[in-house]
């Protein structure tokens, strides 16, 4: 792929106002996508194309009176946005900019009683939102606060016979949920807690023969979107054909290791 | 320009019903109707209210919709009984409606929390659950929600730190709790008092953490024989209990508290879960390879009486093992637990002072393994450990023999730093170069 022209393309979504990424030139900056920027831009190596300080003031910006963040400034609020804020400014190593005890207490309020984790205060859980407040934890070395058995078995429950994993009691399975649960496992050290075996021939029949891309179940259309997650999914399965993946960052561990992070993973 | 506002309110939220017909799980237009609903002065909460029973009929798991209501409910503010009784018409719809148990959990603790015990829920409004919960289980075993909230109601109970272990030496003073405490909380509640002199030091995670369930206290006293050492604790009601250490050999002093696995029911909620393992066994009886009604049964019994019930617990799971697949690991590393927690309770009555696995089963993990922080000796030889338990081995502070020896270690990543004298590694897959390389830096005796 040119990295050239990605990397300027990404300098040119830096909002100089606000300091945020938007998705596409002359958009409004988001958190998400100043993620997925500052994600591209560390697997390059290249966090010198944009702005950081920048970055970081967005991000503090974003930042509420309970700990909680907003994705941008109209002010939603969700617990993927913690997730996001935490992931930027740790691998920016400025993690201290914000208020990381609030951070905390803000995801932590949104337990519930199957120990799982929602988009907000209340919210039902659900395993895509799971991976953000347990990554967040990870972030901030408070995986302490889980109750690691009790949401590794509800994650591992997702598990279905035909091998794939959903996101909620009671719904179909879908491949993202394979990169959704498995990490989350992976950070409570419980990934053996669901059938490996069974779960890989799931991902594999994901995949499109013609394009090789992966969809969300058997037979339907491939995007890139299933394609990352099935791909990072069989990592964390233990496939050496391809590079190993960070569980709490959904990066390359060579990545990781070379701007020596080190998410919290539990004891068991 | 004044004038025309509450029709562009109204506009707005034409505009998101519309959106919101064509994609129901839109994240931006429920936020934007939010925003609406917020900015105008006249909002009709009312309306949103119907807005919300609506889209809960088209669908009823629909998250979007249900925290939706949620913001409408902190905004008209109707009774919770009536939000409480809103997920029982839900639920007697269609008891599979696990959104609907999400909510009632949450309505449920706001309504009926137990305040004089200290209990999550109030005794006749858990016993009450209890009975709706089963019934809702008994009605299609094989649908997944009832049971959740039913594992819930199980382990609504309190849940109070405590001190497990204190071990004093010459190079090292460490504490172990029975579950993760910060920083703060050993600063403030806890005093190590020798020859009735507090000590004044300072506290350490073993992991490095502002959280952890093993702390090293660094003082400068000198520890010899014959001296006078315990801990003054503050548990959850502030009162002061006293752990006395005694002298296990030269130099050496160990003070252990009573274990205590079991969970405390109130007696109605007790008498309620006896008869409720009581139909779960007729249940089983005439669907034996049910595995809902099995682990069911099996969590029942442990929840009961851990100890009375343990080789049937066990058994259970070497079955549930067996017919539910998929969750081989689970089940093993339950086993593990609930083995454990058996022994531990046989080893401190006895005043063990070597860490063996003493039962028929292997282990599969490590919990608890502080409790074990002050043994010289741990035998773990002949297991199923596989390497992702290495870094837990951190607790094991006082630890001068470790056996590793025949158990399914594929890689050293994530071995801590001991102070073994010896450590054994034979009979497992190991890389040579590997345990070479943890030579080079380990001061004792390797046997590989």
């Amino acid at each position: 792929m040119p990295k050239g022209e990605i990397i300027e393309f990404i300098t040119s979504c830096q909002d100089s106002e606000s300091g945020g990424i938007s998705a596409s030139i002359g958009h409004d900056p988001h958190i998400l996508y100043t993620l997925s920027a500052v994600q591209v831009l560390a697997m390059y190596d290249r966090l010198d194309a944009i702005d950081v300080d920048g970055v970081v003031r967005y991000i503090v910006s974003l930042q509420q009176e309970d700990g909680s963040f907003d994705g941008d400034k109209w002010g939603e609020v969700d617990t993927r946005f913690s997730f996001c804020a935490v992931m930027i400014l740790s691998l920016l190593h400025r993690l201290d900019a914000i208020n990381i005890n609030k951070t905390v207490d803000f995801v932590l309020s949104c337990m519930n009683f199957d120990c799982g984790f929602g988009s907000k205060p209340g919210s039902e859980s659900h395993a895509g939102l799971i991976y953000c407040c347990v990554g967040t934890l990870s972030i901030c070395k408070r995986m302490d606060a889980l109750r690691a058995d009790e949401l590794a078995w509800w994650l591992c429950e997702r598990q279905l016979p035909s091998g794939g994993l959903n996101g909620r009691p009671e719904k179909l399975p879908d491949l993202c949920y394979s990169w959704w649960v498995m990490s989350s496992l992976s950070m409570l050290n419980r990934i053996h807690w669901v059938d490996k075996k069974s779960l890989e021939q799931f991902i594999l029949a994901c995949q499109d023969s013609e394009t090789g891309g992966f969809s969300d179940r058997p037979g339907d259309i491939p995007d890139p979107f299933h394609t990352v997650f099935g791909l990072a999914g069989l990592s964390l399965l233990g496939d050496t054909s391809i590079k190993l993946v960070n569980p709490t960052y959904c990066m390359p561990q060579e990545t990781i290791d070379r701007l020596k992070l080190e998410p919290q993973v539990l004891h068991i | 320009m004044q004038k025309s506002m509450p029709n562009l309110y109204d506009s707005e939220l034409q505009l998101t019903e519309y959106c919101l017909k064509v994609n129901p799980k839109s994240y931006g237009s429920w936020h934007h109707r939010q925003w609406v609903l917020i900015t105008r002065p006249d909002p009709d909460w009312k309306t949103e209210l119907n807005l919300c029973n609506k889209y809960l009929k088209m669908d009823e798991r629909n998250f979007h919709t249900w925290h939706y209501r949620s913001f409408v409910v902190s905004k008209c503010q109707p009774s919770l009984k009536d939000e409480f009784d809103f997920t029982t018409e839900k639920l007697l719809d269609n008891f599979s409606n696990y959104s609907a148990w999400h909510y009632r959990s949450k309505m449920l603790v706001e309504l009926y929390p137990d305040v004089k015990g200290g209990r999550p829920i109030e005794d006749s409004h858990h016993k009450h659950e209890l009975k709706m919960v089963q019934s809702a289980a008994f009605t299609d075993p094989d649908d997944t929600s009832a049971w959740f909230y039913q594992r819930w109601l199980l382990g609504a109970v309190k849940n109070n730190v405590d001190l497990a272990v204190i071990s004093v030496t010459p190079s090292n003073t460490s504490l172990a709790f029975s579950q993760y405490v910060s920083k703060d909380f050993v600063n403030s509640k806890i005093e190590i008092i020798i020859n009735d002199l507090p000590v004044s030091g300072e506290w350490l995670s073993c992991i490095g953490n502002q959280y952890d369930n093993l702390w090293i206290f660094k003082h400068n006293v000198l520890i010899e024989d014959g001296l006078d050492i315990k801990v003054q604790y503050e548990i959850e009601n502030g009162q002061k209990q006293v752990l006395s250490c005694v002298p296990i050999k030269p130099f050496t002093y160990v003070g252990r508290n009573k274990v205590n696995f079991q969970k405390h029911y109130s007696v109605p909620v007790l008498n309620e879960l006896k008869d409720q393992l009581e139909s779960c066994r007729q249940l089983l009886a005439m669907e034996p390879d049910n595995k809902w009604t099995l682990l069911t049964t099996t969590v029942f019994l442990n929840c009961i009486n851990a100890k009375l019930y343990h080789t049937e617990v066990i058994d259970n799971l070497k079955t549930l093992k067996s017919i539910d697949k998929l969750r081989a690991g689970y089940y093993e590393d339950l086993k593990t637990k609930w083995c454990i927690e058996n022994q531990l309770y046989k080893d401190y009555e006895n005043g063990e002072l070597v860490f063996k696995v003493n039962f028929g089963e292997k282990i599969s993990c490590l919990p608890h393994l502080q409790y074990y922080s002050h043994c010289e000796k741990v035998d773990l030889s002949n297991q199923n450990l596989t390497s992702k338990v290495l870094p837990s081995l951190i607790v094991l502070q006082n630890c001068k023999c470790l056996s590793l020896k025949n158990n399914k270690l594929t890689s050293l990543r994530g071995f801590p730093s001991l102070a073994l004298e010896e450590l054994d590694l034979q009979g497992n897959d190991l890389d040579i170069n590997e345990v070479n390389r943890i030579r080079e830096v380990f001061k004792g005796n390797i046997i590989f």
